[in-house]
């Protein structure tokens, strides 16, 4: 009876969520039937759809819905991935264009993945420090930080790292050396989702078998807990699981890089680090779900898009959609799962 | 019987959670001007049946009535409204705000106003009239268990309720606070109003209580006045007859006293076996102690010490007592000797690992939403048997966990059940399960029996006694209770902790009357 019941509340709220988008595309005077066809076909239509969009999208949103999910199993409320993303990014652009043209691609490659995750993981060093030294909220910290890091690229790119023409706050182009490969021949699905997929599975791996991970998860639960009846001393675990989310956060920046972009700009994240928010909680922080969820998100921005070029949907409208859409769906889950206990 | 319809009638309740039936066309009929006693084991549905009268669970079927009519109860404030106050098991104060705040909470008037003077006012009348003070100005979460206990009863009477639900009041409260208690509730009654009281211990309810109803299993099994009954019968009632049969059995290993549930003075008990004048033997006396503080000090985060120069060596084959008013220090004690805390000064000389049985299960014991093979593994997961590499072997400990079921009787479907779902004797069964299945050296129990109904409170004992008094390799146990009554029925020695000082009280006569002087402080 349950299960069923849960079937229909989900039904109703896929439905609810339709509408909400359709009745906001007809309040702004644009034909929701069309917009809503270009939202499906742009996002999940054709492979091309699929494979160099709604897949490509979800690689950043896997990444740092990842790192949030595995800070917030352990009580630790990051909410910096989008910082850490930029350190990331900042590090693996400044890195593979400082190299020499001479080092080869199997060398580059692992190592701006590997500076970008150390960046990242730099980026969260102080909010940890300051949570487990001081008793300092890590929600205000990290925001804090985001900001930091939002402008030191801003500023990189119109200053120390910006272009050799000197016209656009860019970078230049990262070398073919400095590039993921492509996963399958004719799209744009580049090597970092299969990234995104081995973490996950490691992730979810980790935290179910092994003795550490299990501490993490009693840390997470309960530190009294895992404090008095496990004897886990949660202070270094948590430090090191800190920054191992603000590694992970900083390897979604050097990716979205070097799989994608190819070259630093400003604004260059559109909030991933946000968005990975509602990913990891909408995946009920299992990191097998943030698979699932990451490509969700990863079609509605897909989508969106199309929206904009095939329905004639200003940026903005699309935005102020989207977030309704998410809005929709979190609420939706709280009532599906209301059903469920 | 009376013209006066009863206070708050229910009439076959059921509610369920999930496939468990909490209550299964439960009964019970309050009047006006009684103290009415509500008893049954843990898990026999008590709170839930007080938690739908309160309004903070629906019923899934039945009916409530109050004065004579047919009322829905769907919120705590509706309760409120209609007169019905429930002071709670588990607290439910803002420990960051101050008293005063906390009785101001939910105060009906202007949202724009604060009743400040108005409900000081009121707490004054209060303790004039009922000796129930509670310092206005003190913040929650810097008050013992005891004092945040009389605020919670505050809080509740303030709002005049005619029907007044006590759900296991007494649990942390010393002797002279558990008598004035039980005289307050007794005027209550007096002027009129209905009082459900629920304790876990029969003599204390007995003593208050007019009336009397008993569930098991979510069933309303006897309802009673007070001159028809006797300790026996209500405890056939609630544990059921064949369970009557075997907690006879397992209070009395040698056959002999059959104390448990026939009843000396303090009733259905396994702590009336002659356990407490068990005294250690000349061997265990002189064997080395399995763990020994000297001259321990411990510092608090505001200043000031909460131990001071506590010395104290525990013995193999020994229960060491300490008793005391909550918040003098044993809190801190325990995790001195759990190995959870370590000296500011002195030192400790503990086993690697001593079994610790905490008073808090709900939180510091379990992990409520982990499953039992995890909870056990909070233990067992440093442990090589249990390990490959960096992994952890979960068919071990799974199998290890099904063991611990068994032989520790938890009532629970198996391994993979949530530990949230267990009722609270069935959790204490967890843990220690978890802490003393495999024949630990030294055990902290820090309040083991609270809010733990007869039989789970016998089970603790017993298998505490048993670990004490095992032929091959006997444990030193530290017990520390703030009921007295334990203390006393399970200790070889006796200390009480006083202002973080840890004071020995002379085995001799008169033993209660000198430990209950020397809690209170005086010398």
């Amino acid at each position: 009876m349950n299960r069923s019941r849960g079937w229909i509340v989900t039904g109703v709220a896929l439905l609810a969520t339709v509408a909400v988008a359709a009745g906001s595309l007809a309040l702004g005077g644009f034909d929701p039937w069309e917009a809503m066809r270009a939202l499906v076909s742009g996002s999940l239509g054709s492979p091309t759809a699929i494979f160099s969009i709604t897949l490509v999208r979800a690689v950043p949103l896997i990444l740092t819905g990842l790192a949030v999910a595995l800070a917030f199993r352990a009580g630790i409320w990051n909410i910096g991935a989008e910082g850490q993303l930029y350190a990331g990014a900042v590090a693996g652009v400044w890195v593979a264009l400082a190299a020499p043209s001479s080092v080869p691609a199997w060398l580059l490659l692992p190592g701006i993945l590997t500076v970008g995750g150390v960046a990242g993981a730099a980026w969260a060093v102080v909010p940890a420090a300051l949570r487990l030294r001081a008793g300092v909220g890590e929600v205000i910290t990290t925001i804090l930080m985001n900001f930091v890091a939002i402008h030191l690229a801003a500023w990189m790119v119109h200053g120390p790292l910006q272009e050799a023409r000197g016209v656009f706050p860019q970078t230049d182009r990262i070398s073919e050396t400095a590039r993921l490969p492509v996963l399958i021949p004719g799209t744009r699905l580049h090597l970092g989702f299969a990234i995104a997929v081995i973490l996950a599975v490691f992730l979810w791996a980790w935290l179910r078998y092994t003795a550490s991970g299990f501490g993490i998860r009693a840390v997470g639960a309960s530190p009294d807990a895992a404090r008095v009846a496990g004897r886990i001393e949660d202070g270094p675990t948590l430090f090191r699981i800190f920054l191992a989310s603000g590694a992970i956060a900083g390897l979604a920046g050097v990716v979205q890089v070097s799989g994608v972009t190819f070259a630093l700009y400003e604004d260059f994240s559109p909030g991933y680090g946000y968005t990975a928010i509602a990913v990891a909680l909408l995946a009920g922080l299992k990191p097998l779900g943030v698979v699932l969820t990451g490509v969700l998100f990863g079609a509605l921005e897909g989508g969106a898009g199309a929206m904009q070029r095939e329905a004639g949907v200003p940026a903005g409208w699309v935005d102020a959609v989207e977030a309704l859409v998410i809005l929709s769906i979190l609420a939706a889950d709280r009532l599906i799962r209301r059903g469920e206990a | 019987m009376t013209a006066r319809p009863p206070a708050v009638e229910a009439r076959g309740l059921v509610r369920r959670f999930g496939s468990v039936v909490a209550l299964d066309a439960a009964r019970l009929v309050a009047l006006p001007g009684e103290v009415h006693g509500v008893l049954g084991e843990n898990g026999a549905g008590k709170t839930t049946l007080l938690s739908v009268l309160a309004g903070l669970l629906p019923p899934d079927e039945g009916e409530i009535l109050r004065d004579g009519r047919s009322v829905e109860i769907d919120s705590p404030r509706t309760a409120r409204r209609l007169g019905i106050g429930m002071v709670h098991q588990h607290f439910a104060l803002v420990p960051r705000l101050s008293v005063l705040e906390n009785l101001m909470l939910g105060w009906p008037g202007s949202p724009l106003q604060l009743p400040v003077d108005q409900v000081s006012e009121l707490a004054r009348n209060l303790a004039d009239t009922t000796g129930l003070a509670v310092p206005l100005d003190a913040i929650v979460e810097s008050l013992g268990v005891g004092e945040r206990q009389r605020v919670e009863i505050a809080k509740v009477l303030l709002q005049e309720p005619r029907v007044l639900i006590l759900d296991e009041p007494t649990a942390v409260l010393s002797p002279p606070e558990v008598e004035g208690l039980l005289s307050l509730v007794r005027r209550l009654a007096r002027d009129g109003a209905a009082v459900l009281f629920v304790a876990h211990k029969l003599d204390e309810v007995l003593s208050v209580a007019d009336r009397v109803t008993v569930l098991r299993r979510g069933r309303t099994v006897l309802e009673a006045a007070r001159q028809e009954v006797d300790e026996g019968v209500l405890a056939a009632a609630m544990v059921g007859p064949e369970a009557a049969r075997t907690l006879v059995d397992r209070d009395t290993p040698e056959g002999g006293d059959s104390a448990g549930i026939s009843g000396r003075e303090g009733g259905l008990r396994a702590r009336d076996r002659p356990g407490g004048s068990h005294a250690p033997g000349a061997d265990s006396l002189a064997a080395e102690p399995v763990a020994r503080l000297q001259e321990v000090w411990l510092g608090s985060d505001k200043g000031g010490w909460r131990l001071q120069d506590v010395s104290l060596a525990v013995r193999p084959g020994e229960v060491v007592g300490v008793a005391g008013v909550e918040g003098n220090g044993q809190r801190q004690l325990a995790l001195v000797l759990a190995g959870e805390a370590d000296p500011t000064r002195g030192r400790a000389e503990l086993p690697p690992e001593p079994s610790f049985i905490p008073q808090d299960r709900r939180r510091e014991g379990l992990v409520q939403e982990f499953d039992l093979t995890e909870n056990m593994a909070l233990r067992l997961h440093h442990r090589p048997e249990f390990r490959k590499g960096l992994f952890l072997r979960w068919d071990a400990l799974e199998a290890w966990t099904r063991g611990r079921i068994q032989e520790f009787s938890v009532r629970a479907q198996g391994p993979e059940v949530l530990a949230s779902t267990l009722s609270g004797g069935n959790q204490q069964r967890v843990v220690l399960a978890r802490e003393l299945a495999e024949e630990p050296e030294f055990v902290v129990a820090e309040n083991p029996t609270r809010g733990l109904d007869v039989a789970g409170e016998a089970f603790v004992h017993d298998t505490l006694l048993s670990l004490r008094d095992r032929p091959e390799g006997p444990a030193g146990i530290v017990l520390i209770s703030t009921d007295l009554d334990e203390i006393l029925a399970l200790s070889d020695r006796v200390f009480v902790m006083v202002r973080g000082r840890l004071e020995p009280v002379e085995a001799g006569p008169d033993l209660r009357r000198r430990v209950g002087e020397r809690m209170l402080g005086a010398s």
